[in-house]
Formats: C-alpha cells, structure tokens, sequence
C-alpha cells in the first residue's frame, strides 16, 4: 500500500515536471515565432526563445494560477451562483445589487465600503504620521540606535498574528484593561490632562456617533447633507476667490472640476447606470462634470483626454438610454421622463463634433449644459422647483433657515428629509462655478472675481444657516421622543453618547462598540507602523546634509527645515507609502475577522470581509465574485488617481 | 546542430515521462467530479476533524484507525484536522472542486447550509439497529430535507449555571420565567463607580447578545421561526417577548450604554466569583471534580408567557459529502465509530457527552454534575437544527438585534426588518415558492 502511495507520489511529481518543461519550451517557441514574424536576426530570435523557456515556468504558473481564476471570478460576478447549485446567467444583477445599496446586502456592501474608506482616510494618514515620526526619531546617532530600530519594527512582525490581537482585546478591555486604567491614571494625575482626556472621549464620540448615522446607519440626517457640500464649497471657492489670481489658481480650479467630475461620475456610475430608471438629476449632474472636465482640460491643451472624456460621456450615456428603454419594457412613452433627459444631456457634449476645438465651441457648450440644465429643472421635474424648493433656497440664503418644525416624528423623519435638496446639485455647482472662474478669468477678470465672491458668499450662507437648522432638527427629535416618554432612535448614537460632557469616570469602549470600534482597529495599525518607518528612515538617510546646513545659514528654523527640505525630499518615500497605505486600508480583513464582537461586527466589517462572508461562509459565489471585482476597480481608481495627481513628489533626490 | 539535437532529445525524454506519468492522472480527468479516494486508492477513507483537542485526534489515529482497518483489511483510514477558522474556507474548497475528505465534521447548525451538497445515507445507516438508542435531538441535526445527512457524534447540552453562594438569596427557586429571570438579574447585579463589578447574567459570548440564545428564547416564548408556509415567523409576538426580554436583561446589567462591564475574567466566569448565572459551554466551566460545583445550580432556559423552559442542545456531527463515491465505506466507519463503546471511549477523551442513551449510564452514576445535566437535557433538550440558511441568518440577527439592544432601533422596526430580510433570503435559497 505504501509503495502504491509512493509511486502515485513519483508519477505526479514527474508529470508536473514534464507539464512545466513543455509549456515552457512552448512558451519560449511562441516567443520565437514572434519575434521571427517582426524579421529580427536568428540570435535575436534564440534569445527571444531561451529567454521566455526560462520565464516559461512562471508565465504558465501565473496563467493557472493568476490570470485563469481571475478570468472565472469575473464570470461568476455576472451569475448566479450558489456552491453546489447550477450556475446561472444573471447580467449586471450582482453589480447592481452592490452598487445600488439597497435591500440586505446593498445596504451591507455599502456600510462595508464606509468602513473601509473611514480605515483609509482616516487610519492612513495616522499611520503615515506615525511612521514618519518614528522614523525622524530613529534618523539620529543615538547609542543603541539598532536596538531601538528593531523594537520599533517588531510589531510587524508581531501585529496580524491572532494571539497578539487577542492581548489587544484584552489592554483594550473597557473596564480594568491596560490602556483604560493607563488613561485614567494620566487623566487624575492633573485637572488639566483629566479635562483633555475626556474632551478626547468627547470628540472621538461625537465624530463617530455622527458618521455612523450619516454613513452606515443610513438615517435621515436633514439639512447636515447640505451642510458639508456647503462646506466643502467654501473649502474650494475660497482660494479662489481671494488674493491674486495666478497659474496655481487656474490649476486648483482644474484640480477641483477634475476631481469632483470624477467624484461625480463614480457616483453615477454607481447609483445611476445601476438603478433603473435614471433619475433625471444624476444624468444632468454627470453631464455638467463632462464638460467641465472637457473645458478645462482644452484649457490645458490636452485633447486627448478631452476627447476620450467626450466619448466616454457620450458612451455611458448611450448604455444608460438602452438600459432605461429595456427598463420600460421598450415602451419610449413610458420612460420618456428618463430618456428626454438622456438626450438634453447629450446635447452639449456633442457640440464639440460639429466645427473645430475653440474657446467658442466650449462657450456654446458650457451655456447648452445651464440652459438645458434648467430645461430639465423646470419640464422634467415637476413639483420639484414648486414652493419647497426654491424656496428652501431662499431660505437659506436670507438666514431663514431656523424655520420650526412641526412637532411629529413621522413628519422629520419622512417628509423633511425629502423636501431638502439633493446634495448632488450643490457638488455640481462647486462644479460649474469652478469652470466658469477659470473660463471669465482671462476676458472678464473683474466679473470673474465677482463671480466668485458671490459664490463664496452663498457657500457660507448656506453653511451656517444649515448648521442652525441641523441644531432644530435634532432638538425636535429629542423633544418628541421626551414628551412621547420613548427613546430616541433618531440619530441614536450620536445622542445617547454627546448630549452631555463626558464625566470624570468615562472611559473609551474600544473594542465593545461601535464608536469606538473602528478607532480601535485604526490604533492597532498604528502600533505596527514599523513597515511604513523603514521606508521613511531610508529616505530620510538620502537627504543630503548639506541643504539643512545652508538652510541653517540662511536662518531656518525646524519646521522650516522640515517643510521646506526634509519633506520634499522624502516625497517618494511619502507618496510609495500612501498608494500602498490605501490598498491595504481598502483590504482589511484579518483584524476585523478576529477582534469583532457582535456589537462591532456591522461597524467593524470591511469590504474585504463582506466579500469573504459572501463568498466563504455563505457560499454566494456569484455576489461575492461581483463585490470583489468592485473593490478592484475601486482601488485601481484610488490608485490611478494618486498618479496622476502626484506632482508633488520630486524623484530628483 | 549539437545544441538542437540536445533540444530534440530533452524533449522526447519529457515526453516519454509525461507518458509514463499520464495515466495517474488519467483516472481523474475522466471523471472530475470523482473524489480523492478515487485517485489514490478506492480503499482509503479521509476523514476531516474540527475544533478537537490533539489527545482526541491522537485517539483517532492509535485507537479508532488501527481498529477498524484491522475489521476492514485493504482499507486505509488518514485524519486531517483544521480549526473553525478556515472551516468554511476548506469545506467551500472540497466542495467546488469536487474533491475532498470523506467523512466532514459539522457544528450543529451546518445541515441546512451544507444540506444539499451532502450525500443521502439513510440506504446505509436507516436500517442501523443501534440508531434507535440515538438521541432524537441528535439525529434531527443531522438531517436535511428528510434524509439522514451522516451521524451524530457529541453533544453539548446548554444549560443556565447559577452560582447560588453568590446570589442574593440563595435559598429562592431558579427562575422560570422570563419575569423572574429579568428579577434574578436586577436583584444580583452590582454596577460600581468603575462599571459593573457583579454581572447578574452572562451570555456565553459575554457582550450580553447571542444569536443562537435569541433563538432559543424565541423558542421558549413559545415561537418558532417559521411560519407554516415556510415564511419567517420573527413578526411573531414571541419574537418580540424575546426581544424584550433580552433588552430588558440587559438593561438589569447595563443600566446606560456607558456603562462599562465587568473586567476581564481570568478562568472561567463560572469560578471568577463575579458572575452570578450565565450560560457556557461545559469546556468552559470547572472540572465536575471541582468543589464550586456544590454551590452550582443547573436549570433551563426561563419561558415566556406562553412558551416552555427548554435547554438548548449543540451537536457535532460527522457527514458524507455527495462528491463522496464510496459511501458504503463511510456509512461504515460512521457505524464504527458510533458505536457505543467507542462513543463512551470518545466522550472521555474530548470532554463532550455521547450522543447515544445508552452511553449515558456510567456517566451518570459516576458523576452527579453530569448526571443532572443529562436528566435536564432529556427533559429539556431541544437540537439547534432546521435553521435555514444559517450562514446568512446569523449576520442578520446580529446586525438588527445589537441595533435594538444598544437604543437604536425600536423594537417594531426591529421585528419588520429581520421578517423582511429573512422572508427574502429565504425566497433566493430556494425555501419559499
């Protein structure tokens, strides 16, 4: 019987031999062949043979392994597929059932992809300034240097093995673990330290009860939807609208379409193309980010990528007009709300095919993009821009908005959330008053400036008056739910844990809830930053010493130094760190599948997870294939972006 | 010329060892769906363990293995083992690709998510005079849509444990019902200025939630989760007895969400002098042998207001998966090894009870922890089977009853959504026309 085994052993160690020596030497002939056809000489063409057989090995071990499983898992996402049950056809289904974010697994996917942005944009740049810290303290000749150098990267090696993270469930034990009575020791040593401990308790809290609310829980929030576009519209007009207009101004309002064009187009990639029928709202959204991305980018003579923007507008477009059409059973009546809109938006896209590129041809487009934009408004949306509306508007532009709600909790939750506007319209005016600026600047400087003042203005306005509408709106659920005698679920989180300073025995709950769950897998990254240090303790050992001593000459000061040299200097170090800090962030796995608890599980569960609970444990193959292939465009989209707005990172050290 | 002709012979002498090696592999590119067994040896039986400790797996390889190929000659019996960890992983793996152990051992709630894929065994094991001596409770878990799925194996029976030296009145009757439960926990908690410092109740995962316990409350409020046609029942006023119930338990323990538990425990919590009843597993309790058990009392699940106390009882359990081509081999070895000697041997070595009544006898004549817990169970069991779509069902109940038990779901709100979720999982697995 033995024997038996041991020659089964033989033979298949054998064959796969014999598999890899063959497809190699196949490999290398199609190397040969190729180069042949291209009439190189007969050395090129042996060359081009031995060097492919000795690559062979790898080349089929990556189409077996790699390229094969990949191309199947593609396949899966567009089937249903449940382990053990037939495959069957389904389209775009899963995709839509991801992206759409409705219904149980919608809504999962969705809270998992927060999850995972909230790790990348909030645990990189942590982790990138802890890293780069230690690094800058380990850059010094201190004696024992290597000691400390090798403690300092210990916990990577250490971090994402299970019996370390189960020390960390217990040091973060809410009541008797490490790092609670650490605290708590610090916080009584000095009143001082005790009120910053708390206020930290208090900020960490506030951010999280509010981001579980917007994000994951999914709740009406009201006017806090309009007050972060508002903000972030001040963020991006103010620059613009102050002190002297230059290049680095032009190339902000660039960056600024550009960006928030592709913010856009995600967004209706995601919730639009998916979601049968379109709303008309996102179709006019997305084309005004076109052109504006076409505008400014002709601006910039790049016609490339105005061109293929042009034709990649025009395509999805076109695959939103089939889809909406197959959505009404192919009946033109009965999605012509949809499709009208689908054509007005194509209008100003397609100008640029008739005559040549010229600022009057993007002019002319620009000017079909608001006129038809209005068209939309006022024809395709009846009962949208009565009273409610525009009105609103109003409002809020006259700090009218402390308006009093009625005091019914069915009326907040339902009815008000809907007659706020949608946040997409505010991001397409940050949108349309940046390509206008950048449009006016040249001809029209004084009305460009303007322009742009009374932008500012109405950012502010709607900031502010929004904020103390938000103030009322939760005041009103809180009131009810007192008089009514019942808990307030509205915003719940946000609540029970911010309606009072934290006392002086409070203390963070960690790994037991929610607020405090996500920060928690955050520190523990954190504590293993030693990757990330050793990248940054190379560069920094680059920086030639000799320009912090002319600095010094010249009478710069640390952070001078720091900003101006060490920085800059380190850039490729920064920018390696922060693609792969990302990537990572977005795969996140291990740490939530073993320090999650019940209570954490949904505000722990990362997009990697998700996938990995569909997939593994609940053996839908076909929707966690789907989600999978998401979350790979997603990060080669982070990925491509961070190229490409990556100039900021000298490679001339 | 030399180095072509060297080229041409490395070649042919691949070729003839791909062709000696060929027909190895030939037997299972035939018949892809074919098992592992097949391509080594029709005769070899894999048989996959999770979760045991290493003296069980050791008992396995020197004991059981020897004795049942020394009654089977020519057969070949190998173990592998692997941790709840990459179970899931494994068991999606052998079953894609058609290939894997014979003989898979489940938890107690893997039939209805593993169901279809495994082999139908009653041709092999229905006829079995000693499956008669098999607990019912035990037997229902291994079975899918009918049909015996493989066998019972170990059972875990999980009861309440109460520390009766600590409660306030030791003398008073175990609660029964859910009201009395809730006053049992207010009366012997004890929150300080740091958290609570005396937990009147602990669940057996300790954040005071628990799926599989939701479950079995529902269960004693008298409830099911399935309507008669097959529709969740979670709109049911058991469901939202349970749920009460549970908030308000939780409330006796953690009068705000801010407050903070108990720290953490070294041992068990049963012997940690600060918690006063809870459910646990019986590895994580003391040892029978131990004298706190004088002071430990063991009692069922409190019931609602029109439900019955009940026990909720945990089975391991070995199946055969379809992919499986000799199964008259595996129901053999399932046979062999639930027999009632060796059940008998095997509680011993892994700390688990037998599945089997008629292995009970030494056990509780020996052992008067054991011998209650046994009587209660027979009393009270009740199998954690028929949970349809398990996988799916246990993220669900997680997500929505933390939303409720934390204040931020009603409890109206609560019911709607696990009826609806559930309603429509159960409709794309298939259970709903």
């Amino acid at each position: 019987m033995a024997n038996q085994y041991r020659l089964d052993n033989i033979l298949w160690a054998l064959g796969t031999v014999a598999f890899i020596a063959i497809t190699s030497i196949l490999i290398g002939g199609i190397a040969k062949f190729l180069v042949k056809l291209r009439g190189f000489s007969e050395t090129e063409q042996r060359k081009a043979f031995w060097g492919a057989l000795f690559a062979g090995p790898w080349i089929s071990g990556f189409f077996i392994f790699v390229a094969g499983p990949t191309l199947v898992s593609l396949y899966y996402s567009f089937t249903d597929y449940k382990l053990g049950e037939p495959i069957k056809w389904i389209g775009l289904d899963n995709y839509r059932v991801l992206l759409s974010g409705n219904g149980t697994y919608g809504e999962r996917f969705k809270g998992a992809m927060f999850n995972s942005f909230y790790y990348g944009a909030i645990g990189v740049p942590l982790q990138i300034m802890t890293s780069l810290g230690m690094a800058m303290l380990l850059n010094r000749e201190v004696k024992g240097i290597r000691i400390f150098r090798t403690i300092f990267y210990l916990p990577v090696i250490l971090a994402g093995g299970p019996a370390v993270l189960l020390a960390w469930r217990y040091m973060f034990a809410t009541n008797g673990g490490f790092v609670n009575v650490s605290l708590q020791r610090f916080a009584d040593s000095f009143f001082l330290f005790d009120y910053m401990y708390r206020l930290l308790i208090y900020v960490v809290e506030s951010l999280n009860g509010f981001y579980i609310g917007m994000a994951v829980q999914g709740d009406p929030i009201g006017p806090l939807k309009y007050t972060f576009p508002a903000l972030l519209g001040l963020l991006l007009i103010g620059p613009l609208a102050f002190g002297e207009w230059n290049d680095g101004k032009r190339s902000r309002a660039f960056r600024t379409i550009e960006i928030l064009g592709l913010v856009l187009v995600g967004i209706l990639i995601s919730r639009g193309l998916v979601s049968n029928p379109i709303n008309p709202v996102w179709t006019y959204a997305f084309s005004l980010a076109a052109v504006g991305i076409m505008v400014l980018n002709a601006r910039e003579q790049k016609w490339g990528i105005v061109r293929a923007c042009q034709i990649v507008a025009l395509t999805l477009l076109a695959i939103s007009f089939v889809m909406t059409l197959k959505a009404a059973d192919f009946d033109p009546s009965a999605g012509s709300k949809y499709l009208i809109a689908l054509l007005i938006a194509a209008v100003p896209l397609l100008v640029p095919f008739f005559g040549e590129w010229s600022a009057r041809t993007f002019k002319m487009m620009l000017i079909a993009a608001v006129v038809l934009g209005l068209i939309i408004f006022v024809l395709l949306i009846p009962g949208q821009l009565d009273g409610g509306r525009l009105g609103l508007i109003v409002k809020y532009m006259t700090l009218q908005s402390a308006i009093k709600h009625p005091q019914d909790q069915t009326y907040l939750e339902d009815v008000f959330p809907f007659d706020t506007i949608s946040t997409l319209w505010f991001y397409g005016l940050i949108l349309a008053v940046a390509a206008l600026a950048g449009l006016l600047h040249e001809r029209y400087p004084q009305q460009r400036k303007l322009f742009l003042y009374g932008a500012f203005a109405f950012f502010a306005l709607l900031a502010i008056s929004s904020f103390i509408d938000t103030r009322h709106f939760f005041q009103d659920f809180a009131d009810i739910a007192k008089a009514n005698g019942k808990p307030n679920y509205h915003f719940a989180r946000f609540h029970q844990f911010t309606d009072e300073f934290p006392e002086n025995r409070r203390v963070p709950f960690w790994l037991t809830n929610d607020l405090w769950s996500k920060p928690s897998l955050i520190l523990i990254t954190m504590w293993s930053s030693g990757a990330g240090m050793l990248i940054f303790l190379a560069a920094l050992k680059g920086v030639p010493r000799v320009l912090y001593e002319a600095a010094e000459v010249d009478g710069a000061n640390g952070m001078q130094k720091f900003f101006k040299i060490t920085l800059p200097m380190i850039s490729p170090a920064l920018f390696y760190n922060i693609v792969i800090g990302v990537i990572a962030s977005l795969q996140t796995f291990e740490m939530v599948f073993i320090i999650r608890t019940p209570e954490t599980e949904k505000s722990l569960m990362s997009a990697a997870f998700f996938l990995y609970q569909r997939t593994f444990q609940q053996l839908e193959i076909g929707q966690g294939s789907a989600a999978s292939w998401i979350l790979v465009v997603i990060i080669v989209a982070l990925t491509a972006m961070q190229f490409r707005f990556s100039k900021w990172v000298h490679y001339e050290a | 010329m030399k180095r072509k002709s060297f080229l041409f012979l490395t070649i042919a002498v691949i070729l003839v060892l791909s062709a000696v090696a060929i027909p190895a592999s030939a037997k299972e590119t035939a018949a892809p769906s074919q098992p592992a067994v097949a391509a080594q040896d029709a005769q070899t039986l894999e048989i996959y363990i999770t979760g045991l400790t290493e003296d069980t797996q050791n008992w396995f390889r020197d004991t059981i293995f020897p004795a049942f190929e020394a009654d089977h000659p020519g057969v070949k019996l190998e173990i592998l083992t692997g941790g709840w960890g990459t179970f899931d992983t494994d068991v999606a793996g052998w079953i894609t690709t058609g290939e894997g152990p014979d003989i898979v051992y489940l938890g107690s709630e893997y039939a209805a998510t593993y169901g279809k894929l495994l082999a139908d065994m009653d041709s092999y094991l229905a006829d079995w005079e000693d499956l008669s001596n098999f607990l019912p409770a035990a037997l229902e878990t291994a079975t899918y849509d009918g049909h015996l799925r493989g066998l019972p194996l170990l059972m875990s029976p999980r009861p309440i444990f109460y520390r009766t030296d600590l409660a306030a009145n030791p003398d008073a009757p175990l609660p029964t019902t859910f009201a009395e439960s809730l006053a049992f926990v207010q009366e012997n908690t004890v929150v300080g200025d740091n958290g609570v410092e005396q937990q009147g109740f602990m669940d057996i995962g300790g954040g005071l939630f628990d799926a599989q316990e939701f479950i079995g409350y529902i269960w004693s409020a008298g409830g099911e989760l399935y309507n008669e046609d097959g529709t969740s029942a979670f709109d049911s006023p058991a469901t939202a007895e349970a749920l009460q119930f549970m908030y308000d338990r939780r409330r006796a323990v953690l009068p705000t969400e801010d407050t903070p538990g108990l720290p953490p425990i070294e041992g068990t919590p049963l012997a940690s002098g600060k918690v006063v009843s809870g459910i646990f597993p019986m590895w994580n309790v003391p040892p029978t042998s131990d004298p706190i058990w004088e002071n430990v009392a063991i009692g069922p699940y409190p019931a609602g207001e029109n439900g019955q106390q009940l026990i909720q009882v945990f089975i391991d359990w070995l199946s055969v998966p379809e992919y499986v081509e000799n199964k008259e081999l595996a129901g053999e070895f399932l046979k062999f090894i639930g027999s009632k000697d060796n059940a008998i041997e095997l509680s011993k070595v892994a700390g688990f009870t037998p599945v089997r009544t008629d292995a009970w006898d030494d056990i509780r004549a020996n052992d008067p922890v054991w011998d209650q817990l046994l009587g209660l169970a027979q009393e009270y069991g009740r199998s954690f089977s028929d949970i349809r779509a398990s996988a799916e069902l246990r993220p669900l109940i997680t997500e929505q009853v933390t939303l409720f038990l934390t204040d931020q779901q009603s409890l109206e709100d609560t019911q709607a959504n696990l009826k609806e979720a559930y309603d429509s999982i159960l409709e794309a697995n298939g259970y709903l026309e």
